[in-house]
């Protein structure tokens, strides 16, 4: 496929894929992204999750590693290519972003349109017989594959416009001003062109509620993403006293609303009824509350302390940890594990795992694995459905 | 029809419109559509978080020009008295005029990023203000409502031309002719619009605009004035390959310009446009929304800010 060829050229222009480097001062990707971060693939049987994925692909029939980065055709990637190069030695976050895409695609994973295209599939197509002329290939019409790729188009987008950086906030350690200007200009500007490829992408499905449905989950997300950055950006590491419930409404709009949102429209492009949606939508919904909650909780379970054991005081297991503790005595162990005003993640870590925040964790990401496994009964038996439910298995193993 | 191919202002285009009616300002005549246009894209940004809520509506405080909603709504106007001969407006089509606006806000937004711009309308930016991450979400946000509220129409060919802004709003009209002559009018403006804004750059002084002039230079960018007086000195080549980025650049290319006769050259591409744009939408029937749009035209050739 002539487009994989050119993206496998991505990383040459960026330079070699080292090590990850610990991120500039904002939220790093690892909490973030797909399940497929490079720090989370150790301690999940990698030959497990890729195997997971790469059945599922046959399934839709489609090798779905480069469906965010398709609008990018010859000339459009060099171009872009050529302005992220630039980046290259700064500590702009965009640099990490795009080389995080391009590892995620090495290991087949642009995981929300994959779940959209199985679940395309899995809902086959309606009884009412709509006489558009369609034409599906491997059980999915070509308007839910269209759909697959917007959704990961927008995903795609907002990761690359988290990257932006306060200028005011830079200090000499990151580097010249200028770099984090041009980053900064290269970042709104491949975001916006994402964005508005999802746009057309979105008016040729010819579907008023799609266009609706797909861009209140962009304003989901936006939101998200804004208090993605509110939590991030305390002093002394103090984090907002947010108990859980509110935590999983924001984690709704950041991780959640863009997967159950495409699901849904999925099903409204093959004319299925408001069950069907519903059921698709809340699938969406709990597998990927169970994914967010999985990735946070990996800093926990891993036996072995790695280089960079930083963790999100915003992620599920501390929120959680928090709520049991009270905020007062959270307070005073995040004090303590303080030296010097910076924080001793190590020994954090430890404070909270002898509490009871991970295991209960644990058991909200099962919690949504089972809603999102309620939700596909109402769908007939298939392979699609299997791997749909593979796929929650995978992601709510912690052994 | 000849007479509306001056470029003299003409304060009424004696045109006969099924009520004689006769009027003097466009943007008066537009603005009766637009009564609550601001309160009205404030409610599709009904968001619940407060500070993003705050930063998205910070445009919409009822001191833009409204350029383009008012050409929507005027547009609107003549092509439906064209087609039927009903002045009546639909819901929809002063939607459009809100999702122009709001579109446009949200480009603005981002390039104020982009250009590390401080000020804008007589005040600060939002991103020097609440700073560039959240500026930019703020940008995504009105995008996506106006998405929003661009779906609710519920037409999938309005969809369909989301970018084109100005054709929309002939939504319902059958006739292709004029879906032309609006595509048209609205391309050759915007293009006259923008080469004008070039041309203000150079010969405006920063108070007038509300933002500061030689803002193209500085950011490296060899706009119609340039790209013209290069061709009368050729030693600009170098400094345009190189952006203006050695010390002195911008004052040198500055003054080559206002040597030059870029200004003029542009200016006159512009007045080329703007007949291009005239000479199209006089192809509709006459009323006076038809000649607002003309004397708007013009209007935007003689503006000094």
């Amino acid at each position: 496929m002539r487009v994989q060829h050119l993206l496998l050229r991505l990383p040459g222009y960026l330079g070699a894929l080292g090590p990850p480097r610990r991120l500039w001062r904002s939220r790093s990707l690892n909490s973030i992204s797909p399940v497929g971060s490079w720090r989370g693939q150790s301690s999940r049987s990698p030959a497990h999750w890729n195997q997971v994925v790469s059945e599922a692909e046959k399934i839709v029939g489609y090798p779905t590693s480069f469906m965010s980065l398709r609008c990018l055709l010859s000339d459009e990637l060099s171009n872009i290519a050529m302005q992220v190069r630039k980046l290259v030695g700064t500590q702009h976050p965009l640099l990490t972003t795009a080389r995080g895409l391009v590892h995620e695609s090495r290991h087949n994973l642009q995981l929300r349109g994959l779940v959209v295209l199985l679940i395309s599939k899995a809902a086959g197509p309606s009884r009412v017989n709509a006489s558009q002329n369609y034409d599906a290939v491997s059980g999915i019409y070509s308007c839910q594959r269209s759909l697959a790729e917007i959704t990961e188009l927008i995903h795609t987008a907002l990761l690359v416009h988290r990257g932006i950086v306060n200028l005011n906030e830079l200090q000499s350690s990151d580097g010249p001003l200028k770099d984090m200007q041009f980053g900064n200009k290269i970042a709104i500007l491949s975001g916006d062109f994402l964005l508005a490829n999802a746009c057309n992408g979105l008016a040729l499905l010819q579907n008023t509620k799609v266009v609706e449905l797909l861009a209140s989950a962009l304003m989901d997300l936006v939101q998200g993403v804004y208090h993605e950055n509110s939590a991030s950006t305390k002093e002394n590491y103090i984090t907002d006293d947010i108990g859980i419930s509110t935590w999983k409404e924001q984690t709704f709009l950041s991780h959640g609303a863009l997967l159950a949102k495409s699901c849904q429209a999925a099903m409204e492009l093959a004319k299925h009824d408001a069950e069907v949606q519903d059921m698709a939508f809340q699938y969406g919904k709990h597998m990927a509350m169970s994914h967010k909650i999985n990735s946070d909780l990996q800093p926990f379970i891993k036996e072995k302390t790695s280089d960079c054991a930083t963790f999100h005081l915003n992620s599920a297991p501390v929120v959680l940890h928090q709520e049991f503790l009270g905020r007062d005595l959270w307070i005073k162990q995040i004090k303590e594990a303080q030296e010097k005003g910076r924080l001793d993640y190590a020994k954090l870590r430890e404070t909270i795992k002898a509490g009871k925040g991970v295991t209960s964790a644990i058991d909200l990401c099962r919690y949504h694995g089972n809603k999102a496994l309620e939700a596909l009964e109402s769908f007939p038996p298939s392979e699609a459905r299997s791997a749909l439910e593979n796929i929650v298995f995978a992601v709510t193993r912690f052994s | 029809m000849s007479r509306f191919h001056h470029m003299t202002p003409a304060v009424c285009c004696c045109s006969k419109t099924q009520s004689g009616e006769k009027y003097t300002d466009p943007f008066k005549l537009g603005w009766r559509d637009l009564k609550g246009l601001y309160e009205d894209i404030r409610k599709e940004l009904l968001i619940s978080t407060t500070e993003l809520k705050e930063m998205s509506e910070y445009y919409f405080d009822g001191k833009g020009k409204a350029f383009r909603p008012i050409i929507v709504v005027l547009m609107a106007r003549a092509c439906n008295i064209h087609h039927n001969n009903s002045r009546d407006m639909q819901a929809s089509q002063r939607s459009i005029a809100l999702i122009a606006e709001m579109i446009h806000t949200a480009s603005l937004v981002h390039d104020d990023v982009i250009d590390d711009a401080s000020s804008r309308r007589g005040k600060h930016t939002v991103n020097k203000i609440w700073g560039e991450k959240k500026a930019v979400l703020a940008g995504d946000l009105i995008l996506s409502a106006a998405s929003i509220a661009l779906a609710r129409i519920g037409n999938t060919t309005v969809i369909s031309i989301l970018t084109q802004v100005i054709e929309d709003l002939v939504r319902g009209c059958p006739d292709p002719m004029v879906h032309e002559i609006a595509y048209q009018y609205g391309k050759n403006v915007g293009i006259a619009f923008q080469l004008i804004d070039d041309v203000l750059d150079f010969t405006s002084c920063s108070d007038q605009m509300g933002k500061p002039t030689s803002a193209d230079l500085k950011l490296g960018l060899a706009t119609g004035p340039v790209l013209f007086a290069c061709q009368q000195f050729p030693e600009m080549n170098a400094m345009i390959m190189r952006r203006f980025s050695l010390p002195g650049d911008v004052d040198r290319a500055r003054q080559y310009v206002l040597q030059s006769d870029g200004v003029q050259q542009t200016t006159y591409l512009a007045q080329r446009y703007c007949h291009e744009a005239v000479r199209e939408i006089s192809k509709l029937r006459p009323s006076p929304e038809r000649d607002a749009l003309i004397q708007l035209s013009e209007i935007v050739l003689t503006r000094d800010k």
